[in-house]
């Protein structure tokens, strides 16, 4: 029984990482690659989910189709947000571009909360209203289905970054600009895609998270301080540390915050973070390189 | 490039000490408690924005946690005063310290890694502390804080017992506490340190390979900044006469950084400007708190893009210039 309650909890925790991972991979490949620290993060995974909600429970479009075109419309999103900002701030400016994105989120998530107000909203999916219960464990398909989603995503970057030669100039740009603006890759391009990729990976997690959360103006901002605490401990430009770093505070949040309070586990991970800081300044799986 | 030398400094201690017996006198004017009180929140606020200048402007660390430090100090002086029955002026005292000690800690532990994770953990620092202020309810109280807290009263000898009561009188008390802090970051940043800091964040690889130890001086700052955010906040905290976990929000971070990259980081009077403009703007424009901070991100926004280096930054650039036999371009 009691090992049952834990499977239970771990599952939710699971499929929470997973989404965790999609905003933290894209929070880490554009500080990667253009150098920059996206405040913003959060806000647009708001917008994706407000989206998924305008889309669903409005015009009544099928989840999956829904899904598609959120991802579709924020990386034309990231596409814009590239050219008018981002392209302005050199590599090495890091306050500058943390400044302009927080200045874009205030923008986004109070511009929402005049826009629609602070009311909570829901999104029900019919056609996602059973469980499955693999081995007793009690899933719900919105769940399930958001755990799908968030690994196709992942699945989907994975593929890109190794098997494409988009993915390939990709890593190398983050690896060395130098050398690879050298043999010719286009940074600017690169960067374009990335914020793109970044922002598509927002869109699909608010669109995955939207049905089982209430989708609400301030959502954002509490994940994009998570994302940016798994992006440390992880090792900051490590996407597979983010990864596996993700899925462990999905797990540990759901499994501990069954027992203490939500937010005494979210004091725990800022704690936590601070800590690995002082004794592994590289996060756990830090490359070695100072950024 | 620092502003020393480019002006007397005779004058503008002239100017400063003659302005500030003008703010003295503030209050026999007659004004309302509401005009009042928008006074004391600017001295609370410009004391903030003179502290995150000497962090970010001076020494290039961009905190986003001078709200942990302002709230940490609230809530030492109001627990101090209302469980530990102290006076008030030793708790904001203790609070401050505190607070200054808490900021080392986060430095220190952070600017191991990068100045990059230093404002990362500063911010997430100040989530830390709201979480700990709702969740710690046996010592904080919880969501709800600790209402109803006393009034500062001030025994003078031979003049009896001075209670600062009215807005028009805690409006002296702020005002004296932004005073100071004005003197002490002045001092700072007109001195030797002041020099350090800034070639520092100049230049910091030649600043260590002159000798000098730049973790110290970064640490410094940074105590220094958040002692004083400490000693505001608990002094602020009685004005309220209520603490709870919104003295965290990151509408203060917000705010006070828009204040210091508009008046231009790293321009001592300018910063003090704009932190006093951007408190009596949302007053006199009465627009909503939404609408509000839309417009503060358009122009955080818009000063990244256009003018980094803010309208302090401007102005000295202009000045530069002009100093040139020929036009050049102007400083960094």
């Amino acid at each position: 029984m009691e090992l049952q309650y834990l499977l239970q909890l771990a599952a939710n925790g699971i499929v929470i990482g997973s989404v965790y991972a999609l905003l933290a991979i894209g929070l880490s490949l554009i500080f990667g690659i253009l150098g920059v620290v996206n405040f913003a993060h959060g806000e647009f995974y708001m917008l994706g989910a407000t989206a998924t909600y305008a889309l669903v429970a409005l015009l009544g479009l099928d989840y999956w189709v829904s899904i598609v075109l959120v991802m579709l419309v924020a990386a034309a999103i990231g596409i814009a947000l590239h050219d008018l900002f981002l392209k302005r701030i050199g590599r090495h400016e890091f306050e500058r571009s943390m400044l302009l994105t927080l200045g874009l989120a205030m923008i986004l998530q109070n511009g929402a909360l005049a826009i629609w107000g602070a009311d909570p909203k829901f999104v029900r999916v019919p056609a996602l209203s059973g469980l499955i219960s693999p081995f007793e464990v009690r899933i719900p398909l919105t769940r399930a289905a958001a755990f799908a989603a968030a690994i196709a995503g992942l699945f989907g970057l994975i593929y890109l970054l190794h098997r494409t030669r988009l993915g390939q100039a990709m890593r190398a740009v983050a690896s060395n600009p130098t050398a690879a603006s050298v043999v010719g890759i286009p940074a600017n391009l690169i960067a374009r895609a990335t914020v793109a990729v970044g922002l598509a990976m927002c869109g699909l997690a608010g669109a995955a998270l939207a049905p089982i959360y209430t989708v609400h103006p301030l959502m954002g901002t509490l994940f994009v301080f998570k994302a940016f605490a798994i992006v440390i401990i992880g090792g900051m430009g490590s996407l597979s540390g983010a990864a596996i770093v993700a899925f462990a505070l999905g797990i540990v949040e759901s499994t501990v915050g069954a027992y203490v309070s939500l937010s005494t586990t979210e004091g725990i991970v800022f704690a936590v973070m601070i800590a690995v800081l002082l004794f592994r300044p590289l996060g756990l799986f830090g490359r070695g390189l100072r950024v | 490039m620092n502003e020393t030398g480019a002006r007397p400094r005779r004058l503008e201690l002239g100017i400063g000490a003659a302005a500030a017996a003008l703010l003295y006198l503030l209050p026999t004017a007659g004004f309302s408690d509401y005009v009042m009180a928008v006074a004391t929140s600017a001295c609370a606020y410009c004391i903030l924005a003179v502290g995150l200048n000497l962090v970010y402007g001076y020494t290039g660390l961009l905190s986003l946690g001078q709200v942990a430090f302002w709230g940490l100090g609230a809530y030492v002086a109001a627990l101090a005063a209302v469980d530990l029955k102290w006076s008030i002026w030793a708790g904001v005292l203790v609070g401050g310290v505190i607070a200054g000690i808490s900021g080392i800690a986060v430095a220190f532990s952070s600017l191991r890694l990068s100045r990059h994770a230093f404002a990362i953990v500063t911010l997430i620092f100040a989530l830390l502390m709201q979480l700990i202020a709702r969740d710690w309810s046996e010592v904080t109280r919880g969501p709800l804080g600790i209402p109803a807290l006393p009034q500062p009263t001030l025994d003078l000898p031979g003049l009896g017992r001075f209670v600062f009561d009215t807005p028009a009188r805690y409006y002296v008390l702020m005002l004296t506490l932004a005073l100071a802090s004005i003197v002490v970051v002045y001092s700072i940043v007109h001195s030797r340190i002041g020099r350090a800091l800034v070639a520092i964040r100049d230049n910091e690889a030649l600043a260590e390979s002159q000798g000098m130890n730049t973790l110290h001086y970064k640490l410094l700052a940074v105590g220094v900044s958040a002692a004083l955010a400490g000693l505001a906040g608990g002094l602020y905290v009685f004005h309220l006469s209520v603490v709870d976990p919104s003295i965290f929000d990151f509408a203060y971070t917000e705010a006070t950084v828009i204040m210091v990259i508009v008046g231009g980081p790293g321009c001592f009077w300018a910063v003090i400007a704009s932190s006093i403009g951007f408190s009596i703007l949302p007053e006199a424009l009465r627009v909503t708190d939404r609408v509000r901070y839309v417009l503060y991100g358009a122009i955080l926004v818009a000063a990244m893009l256009v003018m980094p280096k803010g309208i302090g930054g401007l102005l000295q650039q202009r000045r530069i210039a002009a100093m040139r036999p020929r036009p050049g371009q102007g400083g960094t």
